[in-house]
């Protein structure tokens, strides 16, 4: 009866497993975090990012171990170096956070995500894809982003952004988190079969190992200012 | 007009009728905005009944995808969607299950939906909701009752606790026999986003 699960929970804590033992191989920030009441748990990012752009420097481990003091404000010191350097003063830093859930209704992985100040005070939807536009811009505009856009216009159940841009329309819906019942924004997952089917089929036809949740991060994360460092598709060729 | 502080008065308690022009310099550029202390980061913000439509939609997808793998939602038109959220905006009864109904059938072949859409809502812990995957029909091919669905994910529920304080299971607000078949209840009394939304409340003590 559970043979026809195209991508089982089990699978999905697998692939997480070996996609956060990469990340802390090269640093990237990922981490798994369970629920108080539950065995299911969901991969986590949390990175900061100066408003125009430009991405705040990693705080050094050393400067929030030693110091004590919470993440950001440890950024914040490494901030105080990078504003030495050239970036202008007054630019406001934006934390944004990025869960990767699985869902077992559509059985498949889901990206869940939301902004803010360092106060506090939430990004609108429009903020986010503004400070996302000027880093991808160029991906954006070359398939399969515009098949995959416009196949999600048809589908119900998602707020356009308004754009002149070609595959500037994306399609995310302020959403409660399942597990901690904070409002995020998701990336709807009703097509992720679709454009993952061909992804998994040619490895499959030339025997190469993929990780799932690699493949698929590599596809949505870019369009909410999510990028993978290409050693993640490395590792997981290599993996079992 | 007069500077005569009676005949303001009169005006200003409505004993005299009259009637007023702003000039323009008297019109302000905006309207002062209200001050909403709204709690974004807890809260889901409805912006716009676009916004709800989404939402609602949304649900309907992910039940379906529950029941009958997204088939029967995606085979419907865009008019088709839009008619069920006309119809449950409108009150319009008819309307509504006139498709809605369609999402209620299943295969000949089967004994009911391939999982059923249920969300548990508790008041003891922080998770919102408990989702998880269920068949309405066992192995040997009897039919799940809701008391099987509790026993299997939220076991805390129907457990008698110290000093026997009892939970009430709530479905629209009314507590159905924990024998009554899952599959009956998905099809006659779920919420018009086709999820069973199942509260378990505290037994009042008086």
């Amino acid at each position: 009866m559970e043979q026809d699960e195209f991508f089982g929970e089990k699978a999905f804590q697998h692939c997480c497993a070996e996609f956060i033992k990469h990340s802390q191989l090269i640093g990237d920030g990922w981490e798994w975090r369970t629920s108080k009441d539950c065995s299911d748990g969901y991969m986590c990012k949390t990175h900061l990012q100066i408003k125009n752009g430009t991405v705040a420097p990693r705080p050094r481990p050393s400067a929030h171990e030693q110091t004590g003091l919470p993440m950001e404000e440890a950024a914040e010191l490494a901030l105080d170096d990078a504003e030495a350097a050239e970036v202008p003063a007054v630019s406001p830093v934006i934390r944004y956070e990025y869960h990767v859930l699985y869902s077992c209704s559509f059985q498949v992985p889901v990206l869940y995500f939301r902004a803010s100040f360092l106060d506090g005070r939430p990004l609108t939807l429009e903020d986010i894809w503004e400070g996302v536009h000027e880093c991808y811009r160029t991906r954006l505009l070359q398939g399969p982003w515009d098949t995959i856009t416009q196949q999600m216009v048809a589908m119900a159940g998602a707020v356009p952004i308004q754009s002149q841009e070609p595959g500037g329309s994306f399609f995310q819906v302020s959403h409660e988190h399942p597990i901690l019942g904070q409002p995020f924004f998701v990336l709807h997952p009703c097509k992720t079969n679709e454009f993952m089917t061909p992804v998994l089929k040619n490895p499959q036809k030339i025997n190469r190992n993929i990780n799932y949740v690699t493949s698929w991060l590599s596809v949505v994360g870019p369009v909410v200012g999510l990028n993978l460092p290409l050693s993640y598709a490395q590792a997981a060729s290599q993996d079992m | 007009m007069t500077d005569d502080k009676d005949v303001l008065r009169d005006v200003w308690f409505g004993r005299i009728p009259t009637c007023f022009t702003l000039c323009q310099d008297e019109i302000t550029e905006r309207e002062a905005e209200p001050y909403y202390n709204f709690p974004e980061k807890d809260l889901l913000h409805c912006p716009s009944k676009d916004a709800i439509e989404a939402h609602f939609m949304s649900c309907m997808k992910e039940a379906d995808a529950l029941k009958h793998k997204s088939q029967v939602i995606n085979e419907m038109q865009k008019k088709d969607h839009k008619q069920l959220w006309m119809g449950l905006q409108n009150d319009r009864f008819d309307q509504f299950w006139a498709i809605n109904r369609k999402l209620m059938e299943y295969p000949a072949e089967e004994s009911g939906f391939r999982y059923i859409p249920f969300r548990i809502y508790q008041t003891t812990t922080e998770r919102p909701f408990i989702q998880k995957l269920f068949r309405p029909v066992a192995a040997d091919g009897q039919l799940h009752t809701l008391g099987d669905l509790l026993k299997e994910v939220c076991p805390s529920a129907i457990a008698p606790e110290d000093g026997g304080k009892k939970n009430q299971v709530m479905i629209h607000g009314i507590e159905p026999m924990l024998e009554t078949p899952l599959q009956w209840l998905s099809e006659h009394l779920s919420y018009p986003d086709n999820f069973l939304h199942i509260s378990i409340i505290p037994q009042p003590t008086d």
